[in-house]
């Protein structure tokens, strides 16, 4: 695989450029419900009681035909539900796909095999699969008999007991003439024409070796590893919620069982060069081509969108109310504007009424309009005009003309009390609060000066600083920076840790709330017997701070920190040579760098409120990472030795001397649904080489159908004159009991 | 009772449901006075540890059997009143080589059968059919891997080359970003990651 390590490009300038958006992206399958499948009665009436039912009894599929056909007629996986409806008050059975069909079905439905082993589990789901097979197969007479041999495929070094109940129920409930067991990847290798070689099958649930010499299987040499789809899909779905910890839905469960199995059958593929590929896949080079988006359905929320139009009347609905208030204010406006004006002509009327009246009069006149004497008739008239002059520039909207602050006199201040009358204390006490009111803005205003100053001082001293010696003063810089970083740090781990109840954060917040409730002086102070001096010390109040939960004021004090770290990178760059921009935090912690972004989201931008990227299942190293395991068995915890070791042993130890080595090696023979990944065989050829010495012949080479041909090599079998000899008949079966078998060259061995 | 796939709606679901329901179709191939034993389901675990019981019985038992009847050669009638079984081929063999005798006897038709085996095919007796041992389940499975290969360690977060351990968690990391985030995790997080490839800590 030609993987370049050269850097992007882009890289110098911190951050890598975007990807393109994502040219596909994968859907997952709806449940794998094939459809009614009619019953095949052609097969049957050409069959005759000599013609053997092959049935390859697969625990991922169950593929079954006549020996005479060329394919099987069904297959399905070895699945049944048998329910009974109580609203219906009726019972019910399904198997295979029909399982899928239905909701309560898939609830109800059982395998015929334990999860992870090939080894027959649950009997009563055999039947129903049996059952299955053949009423498809269109057998309708039979009077108690299936009334055809059967050809049945086996596990390596079948258990006894499984093999003897699998006798039982076919001599007795099917009462079947005659039946044969063989093993599924030695006909298989039978069909692909193989005599001398070594058998690779990885098929659901397991991955066996077996050395075949002149057509005759060495059982005892033959090795099983424990790996195969199942254990691979299991795997993939396990890696998925381990990398998507949030991912909506159904806690534990991303995947079905058969979503996780089309993943790997679709995606995954063996890599070449493990190591070497391994190391660069997530570079940002070609990530958008090894990173594959698989789309989970989703329902996208709902945000009602307006229409242009919709928009465009609101808009104008606003404008008009706004402009309708406009108009309203400036009608009150002037109403108010034309009393003021009124009263300021009546006021400046009575004033020259005044100075025509006489002093007793006047004094008269005054009081009845609620005034003390003739200053305060002016200062009115003042107060007016100037608010009628300020409201007119107002609805003009002619600049306002500044105020010439005019130093205010205190004049009654420095006379002595007993000079003033009543009246005039009252004044002095005003005149008074007003001095110090007025002296309070001067003193601030003042501070407010020397303040700038000092700045302006210290920045001059900071400059003389830095010209004097830049080193240090740009490393007193680089540990504020550190500072503010890792209080930010510290900041977000403690916030993550919170949302963890069993973390230490939580636990000590738990025990401050404890302490903090808890109305009986600790041990320790009373043995102080000191008083309670909470508060003496101001940090005491943060107790409370760190208590507090979720979104409060905090928010202040984050801003704060990245406002402060701004400050000092903008700092930085401007003085340090050694301080770019992708030194900045925000270039470093930039997505386009992250490795994790890159592992979880791939080279696109991630939005955490979108529905539909949150439904998004990147595949990246999975896709090497899980059919590496054949290989390397330890990195899923399997404590076995991978395939090329165990085909190291068998080639290298086990079969060293034998006369037979090089014919073995001319044929490594890979069958086996989990051999298809792309790449298994160079794979192979080339561990295998580096194993071998040198110029040993090798060739390695995959079955024409991985899948199918274990069937075909059966039925092939079943139709050869010479097989009838190794069927067991009912006769013998009565005789000699259930687990009696005859040997043959593609079948196990007695035990 | 509720469809789940595009093939079928609420009003034809249940017509699909009769149609593929196999119970109500006959099967004059099944014999009708069969009767299945009950508990009949067992699991390997089971099915294996049932073998390795009978494995054991049957070892005892014959191994006494290969030493008790020699014993008493020619005399079965007054000692044992017929009770033991006559040894096979006993009186002229010495008593070491019967108990290599016994054993060979259990596994008669299996130790013809490696012997033809070998000879046809050319395999040396001493490699492959020096010891000839049944074929079970249990003793083909691969062992332990040998290799140094099994030393690679690889991240546990990303699969990418670890080369770093985190002391704590024992988690392996691939660089310092993935350390990062493996500080942020709760226990159950690493224990999960640790699962999966089956390091995590068991309690017993």
């Amino acid at each position: 695989m030609p993987v370049s390590f050269v850097d992007p490009p882009i890289a110098n300038s911190g951050r890598n450029s975007p990807k393109p958006e994502p040219t596909k992206i994968w859907t997952l399958r709806e449940p794998p419900f094939e459809g009614f499948k009619p019953i095949d009665t052609e097969g049957y009436a050409k069959s005759n009681p000599s013609t053997a039912i092959v049935i390859d009894n697969g625990s991922s599929t169950v593929r079954a035909g006549w020996s005479f056909d060329s394919k099987p007629r069904i297959s399905l996986p070895p699945l049944m539900a048998r329910y009974r409806d109580r609203k219906l008050a009726r019972s019910f059975m399904f198997v295979g796909s029909d399982i899928y069909s239905d909701g309560t079905a898939r609830g109800q439905s059982k395998n015929v095999y334990e999860p992870g082993n090939n080894i027959i589990n649950n009997w009563d789901v055999m039947e129903g699969v049996l059952d299955y097979v053949f009423v498809k197969l269109g057998v309708d007479k039979g009077y108690g008999s299936i009334g055809r041999p059967i050809v049945m495929t086996e596990p390596v070094a079948n258990l006894g007991y499984t093999r003897k109940t699998m006798s039982e129920i076919l001599f007795e409930c099917y009462q079947a003439p005659s039946v044969a067991y063989g093993i599924d990847s030695l006909f298989s290798y039978k069909y692909n024409g193989g005599r001398t070689g070594l058998v690779a099958s990885s098929s659901y649930t397991s991955t066996h070796l077996i050395p075949v010499i002149n057509s005759k299987a060495l059982l005892s040499q033959s090795t099983r590893l424990n790996w195969g789809r199942f254990q691979s899909a299991e795997f993939l779905h396990s890696l998925l919620k381990l990398k998507y910890p949030m991912f909506p839905g159904k806690t534990g469960k991303i995947l079905s069982d058969p979503q996780a199995e089309d993943l790997v059958r679709e995606h995954c593929y063996v890599s070449r060069d493990y190591q070497q590929e391994l190391s660069s896949y997530l570079e940002w080079t070609g990530l958008e081509e090894r990173s594959h988006i698989v789309q989970s359905p989703y329902t996208e929320q709902v945000v009602v969108q307006k229409t242009e139009e919709e928009l465009a009347r609101a808009a104008e609905k606003r404008k008009e109310s706004g402009r309708r208030l406009q108009e309203q204010a400036a009608k009150m406006r002037l109403d108010k504007l034309i009393q003021k004006e009124q009263g300021l002509e009546y006021y400046k009327d009575f004033q020259v009424r005044l100075a025509d009246m006489n002093k007793k009069d006047a004094k008269r006149e005054l009081e009845s309009e609620d005034f003390a004497d003739q200053g305060q008739l002016e200062k009115k008239i003042r107060e007016m005009e100037k608010s009628i002059r300020k409201a007119r520039n107002k609805d003009l909207g002619e600049p306002e003309e500044e105020e010439v602050a005019e130093v205010p006199t205190f004049p009654l201040l420095d006379t002595p009390d007993d000079q003033l009358d009543e009246e005039g204390i009252k004044q002095k006490r005003q005149q008074k609060l007003m001095k110090s009111n007025y002296d309070a803005r001067q003193r601030a205003k003042a501070e407010k000066e020397r303040e700038k100053v000092r700045l302006a001082e210290d920045e001059r001293l900071d400059t003389v600083k830095r010209e004097a010696d830049l080193e240090s003063w740009l490393e007193e810089r680089r540990i504020a920076r550190n500072e503010v970083i890792q209080k930010i740090k510290d900041r977000d781990r403690l916030k993550a840790d919170l949302g963890n109840r069993k973390s230490k954060a939580s636990m000590q917040r738990m025990k401050d709330i404890a302490r903090l409730a808890d109305d009986n002086p600790t041990k320790k102070r009373r043995r102080g017997g000191d008083e309670d001096t909470f508060g003496a010390d101001d940090a005491d109040w943060t107790i409370y701070r760190n208590i507090a939960v979720g979104d409060q004021s905090d928010d202040e004090e984050e801003e704060d920190l990245n406002g402060q770290l701004k400050k000092l990178e903008e700092v930085l760059l401007q003085y340090d040579p050694d301080f770019t921009e992708e030194s900045t935090r925000e270039a470093q912690l930039d997505w386009t760098k992250s490795l994790v972004h890159a592992f979880q989201r791939g080279p696109y931008p991630h939005d955490p409120e979108s529905q539909r990227e949150a439904h998004q299942i990147h595949l990246n190293v999975e896709r090497i990472r899980v059919p590496e395991v054949v290989f390397e068995p330890s990195i899923a915890g399997l404590d076995q030795a991978g395939i090329v070791e165990i085909a190291a042993g068998i080639l290298n130890e086990r079969l060293a001397d034998s006369v037979h080595r090089d014919d073995i090696l001319k044929d490594i023979f890979l069958t086996g649904g989990n051999t298809m990944f792309e790449g298994f065989e160079e794979r192979l050829q080339k561990e295998l080489m580096a194993i071998l010495p040198q110029g040993a012949p090798l060739m390695v080479r995959r079955a024409k159908d991985p899948v199918l041909d274990a069937w075909r090599g059966a039925a092939q079998w079943a139709g050869e004159a010479g097989s009838k000899q190794h069927f067991v008949t009912r006769a013998e079966f009565l005789e000699k009991g259930a687990d009696y078998i005859k040997e043959h060259d593609y079948g196990n061995s007695v035990l | 009772m509720a469809p789940i796939t595009t093939s079928s709606d609420e009003s034809n679901h249940q017509a699909l449901l009769d149609q593929l329901d196999i119970l109500a179709i006959p099967k004059p191939f099944r014999n009708p006075n069969y009767k299945p034993h009950q508990r009949r389901n067992k699991t390997l675990k089971q099915l294996v540890a049932d073998v390795s019981k009978k494995d054991t019985s049957m070892m005892q038992s014959q191994a006494g059997s290969g030493y008790a009847t020699p014993q008493v050669p020619g005399s079965e009638a007054t000692t044992t009143g017929g009770a033991l079984t006559p040894a096979v081929g006993n009186g002229s063999t010495g008593g070491g080589e019967r108990a290599n005798i016994v054993q060979a006897s259990q596994r008669l038709d299996r130790l013809v059968l490696e012997k033809n085996q070998q000879a046809s095919l050319g395999v040396p007796e001493s490699r492959a059919g020096g010891n000839p041992m049944a074929v079970t389940y249990t003793n083909i499975e691969s062992a332990p891997s040998l290799q140094a290969s099994g030393q690679k360690k690889y991240c546990d977060i990303t699969g990418l080359p670890a080369r770093y351990t985190d002391p704590s968690s024992r988690l392996r990391y691939h660089n310092k970003e993935i350390y990062a985030l493996i500080k942020t995790m709760g226990s159950n997080a690493t224990e999960a990651h640790l699962a999966a490839r089956g390091a995590q800590s068991v309690l017993k």
